[in-house]
């Protein structure tokens, strides 16, 4: 009887080919895991700048430190972890420092000024009130309702319990809802940014 | 209150995937207006870790055979030459003159015309060393 392997390597065979300098293994680590890095160096930093640079360098951090991946198939937590300390790093660092935010592509795809206001007002709204949860709470919204993670996945990667993953998400869609009350959702947000 | 006391399995079914919320959210990802955002994204990141790359597929690559030639190729190379500097010394043999000590005065005013300056070191100290300062 033979096992069939699938087709889809597995974060732990991309990890053992990126350590022999393997380019295409590690860009399909980076492809993986981009927005889920960036989702929670955003809810660190709460800037789309810093969560930027932070996501990016936690790549080349990780891909240093490759060699101390003790469990390869737990890539995705191990990478998580050193985001976030990139993220908390980055804001400690940049503490004094206060630009706004310029969403990124808004000049490239060259849209209406309406809609550019519109947008950047409800992207405003949003950020405040996830600004107003607490760290991990963003962390595992993001996590679940942008980046569709599970929570299982999200308890596994986040060294959280599953039930405390639950009730966080529980809590921060709450308050979302309670923040965002006048905000456009359902067709009327997909009319104004689309 | 109550809330804070709920069992996991009080918040199953209300934790699915929330499409409003979901749809709000999506407001944060850079892709939404530059479609290319992620792309760019990868790519810098695999553009800045060439080197890295490239140094970790060279270490592979070694083996235990390479790194043991090109240390023995250094050691190789300078026996080589310290032996041949010592060949060098003993082909020159006895015929050739042998260096004589020169003190430090005389190396000073061995070139000097006329009549120098009588030693400031008294012949009884014979080698001593002496240290000297002048005050201006």
């Amino acid at each position: 009887m033979s096992v069939e392997r699938s087709e889809v390597p597995t974060d732990g065979d991309l990890v053992h080919r990126a350590k022999r300098g393997d380019e295409f293994a590690f860009g399909q680590l980076v492809e993986r895991h981009q927005t889920a890095s960036y989702a929670v160096a955003l809810s660190v930093t709460g800037r789309h700048e810093d969560a930027e640079d932070a996501a990016q360098d936690s790549f080349l951090v990780a891909l240093q430190r490759l060699n101390e991946c003790r469990s390869p198939e737990r890539f995705a937590g191990w990478l998580m972890t050193i985001v976030r300390n990139r993220s908390r790093n980055l804001v400690r660092r940049e503490s004094l420092r206060h630009t706004d935010q310029v969403p990124p592509g808004v000049q490239s795809l060259v849209p209406t000024p309406d809609r550019v206001a519109e947008t950047s007002e409800l992207r405003g709204r949003l950020k405040e009130a996830l600004a107003a949860l607490p760290e991990v709470q963003r962390q595992i919204v993001l996590l679940h309702d942008l980046e569709g993670w599970k929570h299982r996945e999200i308890a596994d990667r986040l060294e959280l319990p599953s039930g405390t993953v639950r009730s966080h998400l529980h809590f921060a869609r709450k308050a979302l809802r309670a923040s965002l009350g006048g905000l456009p959702v359902g067709p009327d947000l997909q009319r104004k940014i689309l | 209150m109550r809330d804070e006391v709920r069992d996991e399995a009080d918040y199953a079914g209300e934790l699915d995937l929330d499409d409003e919320l979901a749809q709000a959210l999506a407001l944060l990802d850079p892709a939404l207006q530059d479609p290319n955002y992620w792309f760019r994204f990868r790519s810098w990141v695999l553009t800045s870790a060439t080197a890295e790359l490239a140094r970790r597929r060279l270490m592979h690559q070694l083996t235990v055979g390479d790194v043991m030639s090109s240390w023995a190729r250094g050691v190789v190379s300078t026996a080589a030459l310290a032996a041949a500097l010592a060949g060098l010394l003993l082909v020159r043999g006895p015929g050739a003159p042998a260096p004589q000590p020169v003190g430090v005065e005389g190396l000073i005013v061995s070139e000097v015309e006329g009549e120098t300056m009588p030693s400031l070191i008294p012949p009884e100290t014979n080698g001593a060393v002496a240290f000297a300062s002048e005050i201006f």
